[in-house]
């Protein structure tokens, strides 16, 4: 096969029009996307957040208000899953390209607190307008890390019982009061139990992350126990307490089988949602996956013999501030300071059933029964912040800690190792993991 | 004449297209019994799938269902519109199909260059540059995400915006040229017997020449499979292009799709026509480029080795 | 094996307009080599290249989200190879490639010589192989969780009806690995029937009729004459195959999360965790590593052995 010289011009050429193609598209998509002050224009705050549907709606609506209100500032929101969140600032942060405010959950705070970029709000919350008590003691404690305030509070929540009013109606059983112990959860949980039907009286999430532990702790709590010493030197949970709220799980997991175990920590939702559950411990977020369920929801059981009642845990999430010079600073503080006021509050609250973070705004009269029309039995979560004293100790060895008993709880949930093993390994383990570092 | 004794009706029959000789069956079904196996396959390996489009066009609360309702009463298909709606997923598919089409390009430009070099050439350093290439295979990209992320900023500083943060150009730049890539064509071109590139040669035809003229027509399939392979990794990232787009009209479609999935409550429903929607072209491209995947052996016009 | 470089011809043929030194530096094997590599090569190398030699500054300094990343020597490693979680993944990470690779490759080439005919419906069969690959990993994830539910799952089900026991499959420490490679076979079936479907077309029908007039049997015909042709694309497969299947990520990360009790721990998710869970930047930096060390050993082994079995046809 003969082949002509020229017809090496004529495919080198495609092959340089392809790549000039390439290069062209390259060069050509893209303007620059300017964020901060140009000399004169209009000062742009980047924010990430993890708004979806309602939240959505109602978070770009108070932007626009703002921007109506405040024509030199622009606001541009980027949607990132909350869980996602930490990986992408995470890398902004190395690369140098933060953006002004993110939404980040509080459980991160610790390891948010030692961020260089991050801006300390200590003394702009210290400001009366900002009217820091206002807000939950459970948000303030989470919103501090040795007393540098990193973050202004953007959600709170707890935990509750949410049951199914027709199982309970079905099963013969009074609905859940509001002075109801751990006992009778147990015992109500074995009753809504029925192999035949795959009916479960209960669920937890036993994928051994956080989201395992949070849900322990506030049985813990109750059962008057505390997770650390109080210098967080040591483990204090490895004790009556603790064997307790061990035990109450361990009861319903392996004795009982009125648990269903999940390891995804999704499927409970949606088994709630087919009337496959009794009850769930979950929070306000969870209401507006059931809507095929005539729900109640009640606060959680108490330990009698434990002073420490109905307490429960809360989880609040931060807006933290990233220094982009302090043009971008004091705007950003303006917009957060403003949106985290409390007519901003109770709107947003109102439009989407998200809790209150503030105190005030919650016991406005009219409130609770406002929000119950917007989302049934939230109004029982609202009442329940009162409920909440304490929060997660603030180091940056949680995470650590936290793997530790997410193990512990699994095992003991599977059935591998007995509540007072279980509770011993984990305290060595995090004794030396607290002490190591 | 074979030794063992067959009907003759056999030997006249036309040896099927599969690379192994009739089988002497003594029952004689209406159809391939190959069908009896490719169904169940089939059925196996499009459950999900079946799934996912079920559940696109649930309405919510039947889509919140465990275990999942196979068989819905009640079709919604106006989860599509509520989902085009609800982003601007137009733009976020046009910005899919500008990053795709491009890096699928630029591959089958770059890999095929440099897999034919690796195959056929002998130059200093060609073995360890190809350990060095493969080596880039071996370490996640959880690691290496980081410094990516600062490189291409200081390109999209330094050099041309239009490769920096939150430009297309930085989705489509790191993922121009793959090590699999190269690989791939390497091992494809090594299996070409050298007549018709050493004849072409000895008539004076440039290695260039020989490539594209010789050598790239013959590789159809693979080219195809690049293609598809490379189609489906770019279309589907999406880490990446997390870390690197800040702003909404940059968002990719899987970016886009992320919208659905909360923290806390994810809108099944409405995310899973978005997949659909995601899948349709893939899946377009896919039965296109079948065809070539398998090239009729006749058509090869070679002779036995 | 053959030569596969192309020699110039010789002084007896003359070209009008050939001949000098800088025609023949042009022409060279050298130049053309390195011309063709370069584009490819250059992209590889400043995104793939960089961030690995970035990543192993990384692990030889502790950690921080600060801007200060001290130097700390070999700690990280040294503490990698006293971390007992190291080691449990370590294990559960070959334990997964050793049942993946092959099974995916029996699987697709199954399937490819299955589907490569001209038979009714062909097109459709596949289209649905390929269809496989492009289903996003979460979709996977939850049809697969679904499927090996305890309670709810069809497997279960399909169990009861033939006597076999219940299982708790995902939420069994000894069972949720194995979940994750059936899914994960089904998830790359897809490819390795594309690569072998590519292959097969190069294995010329001459030869199988040659086969078959000296009396071979389909089997036969199949390992001694077309399974030698398919060596460079199954080297091809059981090397990608193996570097993916050590860095077992997604699917752990969208069911199990690592557990249950570790169980599902390979070492890309440790290190994640190590790295955006924990912010051990530079611990996960040398897990990493680590992993790196691994996979070439293994990539050699295979490309090593390969020098026996893989045949070239050139």
């Amino acid at each position: 096969m003969a082949i002509a010289r020229h017809h090496r011009r004529g495919t080198l050429a495609l092959l340089l029009a392809a790549l000039t193609a390439a290069g062209a598209t390259l060069a050509g998509c893209g303007t620059d996307a300017q964020s901060g002050t140009g000399s004169g224009g209009p000062v742009t705050i980047q924010i990430w957040d993890g708004y979806q549907s309602a939240e959505a709606t109602a978070f770009s609506h108070l932007v626009s208000e703002y921007e109506a209100a405040h024509p030199g500032v622009k606001i541009s929101s980027l949607y990132v899953n909350n869980d996602d969140t930490l990986q992408k600032v995470l890398t902004a942060v190395k690369g140098g390209s933060t953006p002004d405010i993110a939404y980040l959950y509080g459980s991160w705070a610790p390891q948010v607190a030692e961020i260089p970029q991050v801006v300390n709000l200590t003394q702009v919350v210290k400001q009366s307008s900002v009217n820091w008590n206002d807000f939950y003691v459970g948000e303030r404690d989470v919103a501090t890390v040795n007393g540098k305030v990193i973050g202004i509070p953007a959600l709170v929540d707890n935990l509750a019982v949410v049951y199914n009013k027709k199982l309970f109606q079905a099963a013969g059983l009074p609905l859940p009061g509001a002075n109801w112990t751990w006992s009778d959860f147990v015992a109500d949980a074995a009753k809504l139990t029925d192999a035949a039907k795959k009916q479960y009286g209960t669920a937890y999430v036993t994928p051994g992350t956080e989201d395992t532990v949070w849900h322990w702790e506030a049985l813990l709590w109750e059962a008057g126990g505390s997770l650390l010493t109080a210098d967080n030197k040591q483990a204090a949970f490895d004790s009556a307490a603790g064997l307790e709220s061990l035990q109450t799980l361990r009861t319903m997991a392996v004795t009982d089988k009125s648990m269903y175990l999940d390891p995804t920590d999704e499927t409970y939702q949606n088994l709630f949602n087919s009337g496959k559950l009794g009850m769930l411990v979950t929070g306000p977020w969870d209401l507006s996956s059931f809507p095929n369920v005539d729900y109640g929801v009640q606060v959680m059981p108490s330990y009698p013999g434990s002073s420490a009642g109905h307490q429960t845990i809360s989880g609040p999430d931060n807006w933290v501030v990233f220094n982009n010079g302090s043009g971008q600073v004091s705007a950003a503080e303006q917009f957060l300071t403003w949106l985290t006021a409390a007519p901003q509050v109770k709107y947003f609250s109102m439009q989407t059933g998200d809790l209150p973070t503030r105190a005030s705004v919650a016991s406005a009269a009219g409130f609770d029964s406002d929000m119950d029309k917007q989302l049934t039995g939230v109004s029982t979560f609202i009442d329940n912040l009162s409920n909440v004293k304490q929060a997660r100790p603030q180091i940056p060895q949680y995470s650590q800690v936290s793997t530790v008993l997410g193990n512990m709880i699994v095992s003991v949930l599977l059935g591998k190792s007995t509540p007072q093993a279980a509770l011993a390994a984990a305290a060595s383990q995090v004794n030396s993991d607290l002490a190591g570092s | 004449m074979s030794a063992t004794s067959a009907p003759a009706r056999d030997e006249l029959r036309p040896a099927p297209d599969d690379g192994l000789p009739a089988p002497r069956r003594r029952l004689r079904l209406p159809f391939s019994p190959w069908h009896l196996v490719l169904i169940p396959a089939t059925v196996v390996l499009l459950f999900p799938f079946y799934w996912l489009i079920v559940t696109s066009l649930e309405t919510e609360p039947d889509a919140l269902h465990f275990p999942p309702i196979l068989i819905p009463h009640v079709l919604r298909f106006a989860n599509y519109a509520d989902a085009l709606a609800s982003a601007p997923f137009v733009r976020f598919f046009v910005n899919s199909a500008i990053v795709t089409a491009t890096t699928v390009l630029c591959n089958l430009v770059l890999c095929s260059l440099a897999g034919y070099a690796f195959a056929r050439f002998r130059f200093l350093g060609r073995g360890a540059l190809f350990a060095v290439l493969m080596a880039t295979l071996m370490v996640p990209f959880q690691v290496t995400m980081i410094p990516q992320f600062i490189v291409v900023k200081w390109l999209g500083v330094h050099l041309l915006a239009g490769v920096g943060i939150d430009h297309l150009g930085a989705l489509i730049l790191p993922n121009a040229a793959t090590a699999f890539g190269i690989f791939f064509m390497r091992q494809f071109f090594r299996t070409l017997p050298l007549e018709y590139e050493e004849s072409a040669r000895v008539d004076g035809a440039g290695r260039l020449t020989v490539l594209v003229r010789i050598v790239l027509p013959l590789a159809t399939a693979p080219l195809a499979t690049l293609a598809a392979l490379t189609f489906l990794d770019s279309w589907n990232d999406f880490l990446w292009p997390l870390i690197a787009i800040t702003s909404p009209d940059k968002m990719t479609l899987q970016l886009g799709l992320a919208t659905f999935q909360g923290a806390h409550a994810t809108e099944w429903s409405l995310l899973m026509a978005g997949n659909v929607m995601s899948l349709a072209p893939m899946l377009v491209v896919f039965f296109v480029a079948q065809r070539f995947f398998v090239r009729s052996v006749a058509a090869t016009g070679l002779s036995g080795t | 094996m053959a030569v596969n470089s192309m020699t110039r011809p010789g002084p007896g043929r003359s070209r009008p307009g050939r001949g000098g030194l800088a025609r023949r530096a042009l022409d060279s094997e050298q130049f053309n080599g390195w011309a063709f590599v370069t584009p490819g090569v250059a992209v590889i190398l400043l995104f793939g290249a960089v961030p690995i030699v970035w990543s192993a500054v990384m692990s030889f300094q502790k950690s921080s989200l600060g801007s200060s990343t001290p130097f700390v020597g070999l700690v990280n490693y040294r503490t990698l190879v006293h971390d007992p979680v190291v080691s449990q993944a370590i294990q559960h990470t070959l334990i997964y490639t050793a049942l993946f690779v092959p099974g995916t490759m029996v699987v697709g080439l199954f399937l490819a010589v299955a589907m490569n005919r001209k038979i009714r419906f062909i097109s459709v069969y596949r289209t649905a192989a390929y269809a496989t690959m492009a289903i996003s990993a979460i979709s996977e994830a939850i049809v697969f969780i679904w499927l090996f539910d305890p309670s709810y799952g069809v497997v279960n089900f399909f169990f009861s009806k033939v006597g076999l026991p219940q299982q708790q499959f995902l939420n069994s420490p000894s069972e949720a690995l194995y979940v994750i490679v059936a899914m994960t076979i089904w998830g790359w079936t897809g490819f390795a029937v594309v690569v072998y479907l590519a292959a097969l077309q190069g294995v010329p029908r001459s030869l199988l009729e040659a086969a078959a007039i000296d009396g071979a049997g389909p089997w036969r015909t199949f390992r001694r004459v077309t399974l030698p042709l398919l060596s460079p694309a199954t080297l091809f497969l059981a090397v990608w195959l193996t570097i993916n299947a050590l860095q077992l990520f997604d699917e752990v990360y969208l069911s199990t999360q690592g557990g249950p009790l570790n169980a599902t721990t390979v070492l890309v998710y440790y290190l994640y965790e190590q790295a955006f869970e924990q912010f051990n930047f530079g611990y996960a930096s040398a897990i990493a590593y680590f992993l790196f060390l691994i996979i070439i050993v293994v990539t050699a082994l295979q490309f090593w052995l390969s020098r026996r079995y893989t045949f070239y046809r050139s």
